[in-house]
């Protein structure tokens, strides 16, 4: 090989040099056009008091949530609440203070005595503003036309639990489906690993008949558990942890939450054979439960914390219908509503309401924290509530059967929760048999109880 | 000139592999400018800087993001940190909203802004168990606003209670889910712990 001049070595240098230079010229150019900076939106965090005690002091709180500020403080933020005494009439408005603190939302008022002391209640709406931009968000976001309502809890049966006993949980009276991990028929999908932890089936229902529907989203489809035996049914899901509904007519709801590519959570419908219906995104950002209500399916939802339906009929709303139909309960066939709210570590208030008046109402107070509340559903005369008690290091949850003097029956079951499923998707309740979904390392199963049955 | 000619293309191609990694991947549009010391850090503020990353996305070890809505490399493989995708982890978005320090010996209170590429030294496990100066850890059945749940594998901040009992937490949970509030039963969870950081001033 012939040694290379000087020349040679030279101009091969520049040449890498200069290539290079070039290059990075040319790709520097296109990353400096990379994604434009935009500003997120206004949003809104409250919690409305939807059940209050005999003369209890109502202190109504936002946060108003804006695009970060440049020199990171908090948003300058302002707003006003229009409220009435009881549901009906005209709202009064009340302007919102500014305080010191933001834990429980920084900006507030409270209630004149004679709104928040109201026999029937009080309803209200509140438009908070960004006063950076003069943007403003309703919430609820139905306004007046669905405002938050609030119920005093006039003759509620107080239940006091003592401090829970772990560990004296009730054996299932049936074990109704198990399920290896898996992707065969009679199989379910498990996701993830050890490292990020795992999702199985998110969530499941029950049928008039007993057949029990699991939404295997991993695997992209419905499993059908029935005496003929399992039979599964294609689904075109995201398989994210989604909450799921069968309604009377064999319609299937599916709640997907928000995913990377769709950020707004959506609801899909589903013919029986898996065939799609339609999809229809939810009023507001986030949900904690999807239900079948007497007319199509319901979902609770935030920052609104009400029920809204989002198909009435078999047909989607859009997103201000669900809106305008907001509700504080859960609607039922019975024509009633059962409302919930769990307040501070251990106490649960709950009302079933006719219209706007509350026909029953129960405080429950517990030693031992509560959790969230899987269940609220009437049965026959009675209200079954499945509620998580939990400390540090343990957790069950806690089965009452309430009636209009108290607790008519109460067992605790264990919370057998291995895999990820939707947050409150653990429980179904078809006449007196209460159904849950668990999973362990070896697969899924649902389990029957019969909460009339005390042992 | 031949030789010239020759070396420039493969110079060329040399910076355009370098260029194309650095056009296809979210870093390149980060930065590492120094934070904003703060006297002051309220939870509504941690609330508008952690709701601003929703839609951003989620990148393992990552801790970068801008405010468009999208995430500009949904698609990443999951758990791979070289991916260079927008979007913080859970423990770096956690980081980040709670102006912590990358010493562990140190309060903080930095201003991290978004497009600042910074994931902090703490992972789930460390949060859960208290680790660093500004973290401790609290009971669940107290845990408020802006504070935190955290297993070894995930952590989750509360964005604010709930009716039914659960709480809406803001997070950045996996590749697929993106960086979002999600409504979750951490609470009760016996994986999980409660967790916090010093010093919120309001």
């Amino acid at each position: 090989m012939r040694r290379p001049g000087i020349r040679s070595l030279a101009g091969g240098a520049a040449g890498i040099v200069a290539g290079v230079i070039g290059g990075i010229a040319l790709t520097s150019t296109s990353t400096a056009s990379g994604p434009a900076l935009a500003v997120p939106g206004l949003d809104a965090v409250h919690i409305p008091p939807v059940l209050t005690t005999k003369d209890e002091p109502v202190t109504l709180r936002f946060a108003v949530v804006c695009p970060p500020r440049a020199d990171g403080e908090p948003c300058d933020g302002s707003g006003s609440v229009y409220v009435r005494a009881g549901q009906s009439g005209a709202f009064r408005r009340l302007t919102l203070s500014r305080g010191e603190v933001s834990g429980e939302g920084r900006y507030f008022v409270e209630l004149p005595r004679e709104i928040a002391s109201s026999r029937e209640g009080f309803s209200y709406y509140a438009v908070l503003r960004d006063d950076a931009n003069g943007a403003t968000v309703t919430v609820p976001a139905g306004g007046e036309t669905a405002p938050q309502r609030s119920f005093p809890l006039a003759d509620a049966a107080e239940v006091v639990l003592g401090p829970h006993t772990f560990g004296r949980d009730r054996a299932q009276d049936e074990r109704v489906v198990t399920a290896p991990w898996g992707s065969e028929v009679g199989e379910v999908g498990l996701a993830g690993s050890r490292e990020l932890g795992f999702s199985g089936p998110s969530s499941f229902d029950v049928a008039a008949d007993g057949t029990v529907a699991v939404l295997d989203q991993v695997n992209g489809r419905v499993e059908r558990w029935s005496r003929a035996g399992v039979e599964a049914t294609s689904l075109q899901v995201s398989g994210g942890l989604a909450d799921f509904a069968l309604e009377p007519d064999g319609t299937m709801d599916v709640l997907e939450p928000p995913n990377r590519t769709i950020p707004a959570p959506v609801l899909r419908s589903f013919r029986g054979d898996g065939s799609p219906r339609w999809a229809q995104r939810l009023s507001d950002r986030t949900w904690a439960k999807l239900a079948a209500g007497p007319a199509g399916p319901t979902v609770q939802q935030q920052p609104s914390e009400q029920w809204l339906p989002v198909a009435e009929h078999g047909s989607a709303l859009d997103r201000s219908a669900q809106a305008g139909r907001g509700r504080p309960g859960r609607p039922f066939a019975n024509g009633r509503e059962v409302v919930v709210e769990r307040v501070g570590a251990g106490e649960l208030r709950l009302a079933e309401l006719v219209g706007n008046a509350v026909v029953r109402s129960w405080r429950i107070t517990s030693a031992t924290p509560l959790g969230e509340v899987q269940l609220a559903e009437p049965q026959g005369n009675r209200l079954v509530v499945v509620t998580k008690t939990y400390t540090a290091e343990r957790s069950e949850y806690v089965v009452l059967v309430l009636d209009r003097s108290g607790v008519s029956n109460s067992f605790a079951v264990e919370s057998l929760e291995w895999a990820e499923s939707a947050p409150l998707a653990r429980f179904r309740l078809v006449g007196s048999s209460l159904y849950r979904l668990g999973s362990t390392r070896a697969g899924l199963s649902v389990d029957r109880f019969d909460a009339e049955v005390s042992r | 000139m031949k030789i010239f000619l020759v070396a420039f293309g493969v110079g060329f191609v040399l910076a355009g592999a370098n260029g194309a990694d650095a056009y296809h991947r979210f870093w390149a549009n980060c930065n590492y400018d120094a934070p904003t010391f703060m006297t002051t850090m309220t939870r509504d503020a941690a609330q508008d800087y952690a709701n601003a990353a929703r839609y951003e996305g989620y990148q393992w070890g990552g801790g970068c993001w801008n405010y468009d809505d999208v995430d500009s490399y949904p698609y990443d493989a999951p758990g791979n940190p070289s991916a260079h995708g927008e979007g913080g982890d859970c423990s770096g978005l956690t980081f980040k909203t709670w102006r912590e320090s990358t010493d562990d010996w140190r309060d903080g209170r930095y201003y991290w802004r978004a497009l600042r590429n910074v994931h902090g030294p703490y992972t789930a496990g460390d949060f859960k168990n208290g680790l660093g100066a500004p973290n401790h850890v609290v009971a669940k059945s107290t845990a408020g606003v802006m504070d935190a749940f955290a297993s070894s594998t995930h952590i989750g901040m509360i964005f604010t209670r709930s009716l039914y009992g659960g709480d809406q937490i803001v997070e950045a949970k996996c590749e697929a889910c993106g960086t979002n509030i999600f409504y979750r039963t951490y609470r009760s969870d016996p994986g999980y712990s409660g967790v916090a950081r010093w010093g919120w001033t309001g």
